[in-house]
């Protein structure tokens, strides 16, 4: 077991239980196959907010030690809607601190950064406050790749006490949340003797 | 005089207080009977109408003379604002699922209805009321031909955001376009191509006005700066640091002088308002007693509205 999808077809025509009707190459239809399989749904979009800031620095790690708030460790993969993964894109990604205030005079809990060579991308923050006129915490994202539409989206938590611990009926209480994917699962560990909240964001671009 | 993508992205934002308490410097023009006891409403630049926003969601265009209720939508959460044209002839109402109807304020005629591709708020009359520019929250701008049967005849190029505000020049010949992604872009109108672009804000631009003479662009927004763009050198000029984030200017008088309103999204303290120089950059906070609901400017001169109850004061600015 374990054939690659190639393997497979090879092995299925061998024996004859599958039949090439046209000339097609085995490598372009298992390729068809495998595309057909990892087709991924584009991430919503949700919008951009007031505060976004151009130039941000390219830093994995927002918080400091002294910041007050929650450890968060946010994490993903950044595919296109075919199921590649983009290596080139580039993510922004800003939020408010502890407090809920965003820092529009410096860069604190501001970054523009790229996945590594396998579309993983990670930052260490520190879980955002409520900001006064928004319902809900959020993370904004804006993420660009060449060939691809860039998307602005944001991330929700589904620990945001909002939701009375069911964001599958409550998410619309916050009216800019523009789909129940946007609030994701939040996975409490404990790393160096500290509570982190662990929180996976995959993202996926739509062709342009 | 709110601003268009504050009120979109902020649905719940109550916070645009005028406060004023100085009574020698304002002069009685009228009071107007409400449909309801309205915490927020706008009039006609012509001065004639008005549009109140009711704690139910219903909207209202209210006759200023006689208080008649010229038109009413129902409740309807799905209304982002409404936006006059500038001589007062048409108002625009935009909805979250890209529906706009434009009424000519006069009640004459049937309104223009028609539906956008993006959920959209009216961002400006062209000065001939011929075009309509729609600020989607997260698509380019729209230009829309709202004679007879309305046609989109541009989408304005953008990086991505959507649009935080726009601006007609007083000649109708530029249009200024405030992005999200920061960026101020410049429009021909005879062609609605891209003049040119100004990439020198970090952060977002919440207001774009031209100055009283044409000659240059004034900038507000996050960076609680004002901007300064002079239209012939293409230079910029950081003007003053002002007291918080502005939302919306609006020029009045003769001398430079404009009301500017403030974004309080995270509850800073006042001013929420204040009376601005342009000559000498300083800023006035208006004295702070009565709660102003709302406000324009009427015939370049500052109006400024104070509902009580079903009520509504109406005071211009001396």
């Amino acid at each position: 077991m374990g054939y690659t999808r190639r393997e497979l077809l090879e092995r299925c025509v061998a024996t004859g239980v599958v039949t090439l009707a046209t000339s097609t190459s085995l490598s372009s239809i298992a390729h068809a196959w495998d595309s057909a399989d990892n087709k991924r749904s584009p991430t919503p979009w949700c919008e951009l907010g007031p505060f976004y800031k151009r130039d941000a620095p390219n830093i994995a790690v927002m918080r400091t030690a002294s910041d007050p708030g929650l450890p968060l460790s946010l994490a993903g993969t950044v595919y296109s809607v075919s199921g590649e993964i983009l290596p080139n894109a580039t993510l922004e990604i800003w939020q408010t601190n502890y407090f809920g205030h965003y820092d529009n005079e410096g860069y604190r809990f501001r970054t523009m950064m790229k996945p590594n060579d396998k579309g993983i991308y990670g930052v260490e923050s520190v879980l955002p406050g409520h900001y006064p006129t928004r319902v809900c915490q959020h993370v904004h994202y804006v993420i660009a790749a060449p060939g691809h539409k860039t998307l602005t989206t944001q991330l929700y938590f589904s620990s945001d006490p909002v939701f009375d611990g069911n964001p599958d009926k409550n998410f619309s209480r916050d009216p800019l949340i523009t789909s129940r994917e946007l609030v994701r699962p939040v996975m409490l560990k404990e790393e160096q003797k500290q509570i982190v909240a662990v929180v996976n964001f995959d993202i996926v671009l739509e062709k342009a | 005089m709110r601003n268009r993508r504050l009120l979109a992205s902020v649905p719940c934002l109550s916070v645009f207080l005028f406060v004023t308490s100085a009574a020698a410097q304002y002069k009685p023009v009228t009071t107007v009977a409400l449909p309801c006891e309205s915490r927020y409403q706008e009039i006609s630049p012509a001065g004639d109408q008005i549009y109140v926003h009711c704690p139910d969601h219903t909207l209202s265009l209210v006759n200023v003379g006689s208080g008649a209720v010229l038109h009413s939508f129902p409740a309807d959460l799905r209304i982002i604002g409404g936006l006059y044209s500038r001589d007062g002839s048409r108002i625009a109402i935009a909805r979250w699922d890209g529906t706009v109807e434009v009424f000519p304020t006069s009640g004459s005629a049937e309104p223009t209805v028609f539906k956008s591709t993006a959920r959209s708020s009216a961002c400006a009359f062209s000065p001939d009321s011929v075009h309509l520019v729609l600020a989607p929250i997260n698509s380019p701008g729209q230009v829309w031909d709202i004679r007879s049967t309305p046609r989109q005849v541009a989408t304005l190029q953008q990086d991505f955001g959507g649009v935080s505000d726009c601006t007609f020049s007083p000649d109708g010949k530029l249009l200024v376009v405030a992005d999200g992604d920061t960026v101020i872009r410049f429009y021909d109108t005879a062609t609605w191509k891209l003049l040119h672009e100004y990439r020198g804000l970090k952060l977002e631009t919440f207001t774009v006005k031209f100055t009283p003479d044409g000659r240059h662009v004034l900038l507000g927004g996050a960076d609680n700066h004002f901007t300064k763009l002079d239209l012939a050198a293409s230079d910029a000029q950081s003007l003053t640091k002002d007291t918080g984030v502005p939302a919306e200017v609006d020029f009045f008088g003769s001398s430079g002088q404009a009301a500017i309103t403030y974004y309080d999204g995270e509850g800073h303290a006042p001013p929420h308002a204040s009376i601005w120089s342009l000559d000498s950059g300083k800023s006035t906070p208006l004295p702070d007693e009565a709660k102003m609901t709302g406000g324009g400017v009427v015939h370049g001169k500052l109006w400024l509205m104070t509902a009580k109850g079903k009520s509504l004061d109406i005071v211009e600015y001396q």
